[in-house]
């Protein structure tokens, strides 16, 4: 299936993702709830044969945490579905499952981002070392890393009476 | 527990790595001498890349990507400057997609050299190890005079390319083509006759066709197994749209079919190069380039030594990417890693690994941590200082040598 008819499939089906193909071979697609979203990805995977999970792409929205899962099917047509979390409440479901190639990613996303993905299968984290300190995100954007101090490990930003 | 569990016993293998000179960490469950269950644990070399990209402007995000990886630096900044150009919407002039195209085909064959190398090695054939590394030194020398480095040579930018090549650098290019023809010919008829090394690659570190679609591995790993999974064939990019790429594929779906797949790689590699610099257009080599791009994304992909590179950039309009994400071909391959170890022998779980060519740098994309105490790393000054303190210990005191500063 080609990107034009992923397209049209997509947006029938669930008009909210808003699908376009900016260039040959790409299908994005607009942030969605995680209920939407999830509908979007068991639809994808099992009538338009985007079978193969490529990638995560975690993004920082302000005060949402965006996901992008980037797919792909037998005609190398790579779909990018997204959702979005709030930051106070990062909770998605993990894909590995339907896609054990994307487990990886989610535990970056875990690690980098501070989501929580409920199914992973157990393992070991990645990628940041067992010694990080717990509720450090170095991919949010606030995480600012000439505060984080190498010799203790420790996230120590300015205090505002420090700042003024 | 039952019984039969009892006699299980868990082998931590790394983070010194069994194969390579990177780190990684594998806790083999063995039934005897059996892999039962192996778990793949990654990210000691995590630098921090991608947010260093997020706090740099986009030339100096190129210099970082171009350090993602010590072999395939080219393939990351082609898969960079890619992205980056789609978002500008710059047409990069002929020569300069020749040049990335004579210059990714040479990385190639130095990447593939190394491998073989390596393979060679593990298995216990070093003389195959230091002839493939002997001819691998031509390649590096051709690319440093490209450059002025082995690796990391600097060539790829914005618009184009930051060397030209000049016809007698080209010609000695052909040179070093036909030389190492000869020499993979024969190493190609090596891997299809030796029986030792068929005998020690076959049939070990399966990953069949439908195991490849499941853990969507790339490369010389899926092309083993009889998926054409090669981006200048399936997406084709820069000088790829004007001269195909013959595909190549095997129906191993081993070790020994991913050396096969190299090997047949370095000859198609070596027939790419003779085209390109057969067919390379006069012309400029660069376009100007805008410091600022404007807002919206892009999602590139390019085929590495080890598989499909993909880079993502956002840009909010700004001269620095809002967010860069970098999915190196290594980090595609490891998910079905444990499925390729899992029935095997111990013995050969080093070559298991090294069969799909790791590399750690580009998978974990790198926060460099140092400092004492219990959570610390050590940097290079301070392992120094210790290696210092265990001579004085043994009665040499080697502290007046002088490290030469460059």
């Amino acid at each position: 299936m080609n990107a034009e008819e992923t397209i049209l499939k997509l947006n029938k089906k669930f008009p909210a993702l808003e699908a376009v193909s900016p260039r040959h071979m790409r299908v994005y697609t607009a942030f969605t709830d995680p209920k939407s979203f999830e509908e979007a990805l068991y639809y994808a995977n099992e009538k338009l044969g985007y079978h193969k999970g490529k990638h995560i792409v975690g993004t920082d929205e302000g005060a949402d945490i965006g996901i992008s899962y980037i797919l792909s099917n037998d005609d190398n047509v790579l779909l990018v579905l997204r959702e979005r979390v709030p930051k106070s409440a990062p909770n998605v479901r993990s894909m590995g499952e339907l896609y054990p190639s994307l487990v990886l990613h989610e535990r970056e996303l875990v690690d980098l981002f501070g989501v929580h993905v409920s199914g992973l299968p157990e393992g070991p984290r990645y990628p940041l070392p067992d010694c990080w300190p717990e509720g450090q995100y170095p991919l949010r954007k606030e995480w600012n890393p000439a505060y984080f101090n190498k010799q203790t490990m420790t996230y120590e930003p300015p205090k505002e009476d420090d700042a003024k | 527990m039952s019984p039969h569990d009892k006699n299980k016993v868990v082998v931590p293998i790394g983070p010194q790595h069994p194969s390579l000179k990177e780190p990684g960490s594998f806790k083999i469950t063995l039934d005897g001498e059996k892999v039962e269950r192996a778990v793949v644990e990654v990210g000691y070399n995590h630098r921090g890349i991608e947010k260093a990209c997020e706090s740099r402007n986009y030339m100096q995000a190129l210099y970082i990507i171009e350090r993602v990886c010590g072999i395939c630096s080219h393939a990351h900044t082609s898969c960079f400057c890619q992205a980056f150009e789609e978002l500008a919407g710059l047409e990069v002039p002929r020569r300069a997609h020749y040049i990335r195209g004579i210059v990714g085909e040479l990385e190639r064959l130095h990447s593939h050299l190394l491998w073989l190398g390596v393979a060679a090695h593990e298995i216990g054939f070093d003389t195959l190890f230091m002839y493939t590394w002997r001819d691998r030194e031509l390649v590096l020398d051709l690319l440093a005079r490209i450059g002025g480095n082995r690796v990391n040579y600097g060539v790829n930018t914005y618009g184009g390319v930051r060397r030209d090549l000049e016809p007698e650098l080209m010609q000695d290019i052909l040179l070093v083509c036909d030389h190492l023809e000869e020499k993979l010919k024969y190493y190609a008829d090596l891997a299809m006759t030796e029986t030792t090394l068929i005998a020690r690659l076959k049939g070990i570190g399966v990953l069949t066709a439908e195991d490849v679609q499941k853990y969507s591995a790339v490369g010389p790993v899926a092309r083993a197994a009889g998926i054409m999974a090669d981006t200048r064939i399936i997406e084709p990019y820069g000088v790829y749209k004007e001269i195909a790429v013959t595909p190549i594929t095997d129906d191993h779906c081993d070790v020994y079919g991913r050396t096969l797949v190299r090997v047949k790689e370095m000859l198609e590699a070596i027939r790419l190069i003779r085209l390109f610099v057969s067919e390379i257009p006069a012309g400029p080599i660069s376009v100007r380039a805008p410091r600022k791009l404007p807002a919206g994304e892009s999602l590139s992909r390019v085929e590495a030594p080890r598989g499909e590179n993909v880079h993502y950039i956002r840009s909010t309009g700004a001269d620095m990417p809002d967010r860069v994400r970098v999915r190196a071909p290594t980090e595609a391959n490891w998910h079905g890693m444990s499925h390729m170890l899992e029935g095997f022998q111990l013995a050969d779980v080093p070559i298991i690994i090294a069969a799909i060519d790791p590399c750690y740098s580009c998978t974990d994309r790198a926060i460099h941590l140092v400092g004492d105490g219990v959570n610390q790393l050590t940097d290079w000054e301070q392992i120094r200082l210790m290696g210092i303190e265990q001579y004085k210990a043994r009665g040499i005191d080697p502290s007046a040598i002088k490290i030469r500063e460059f």
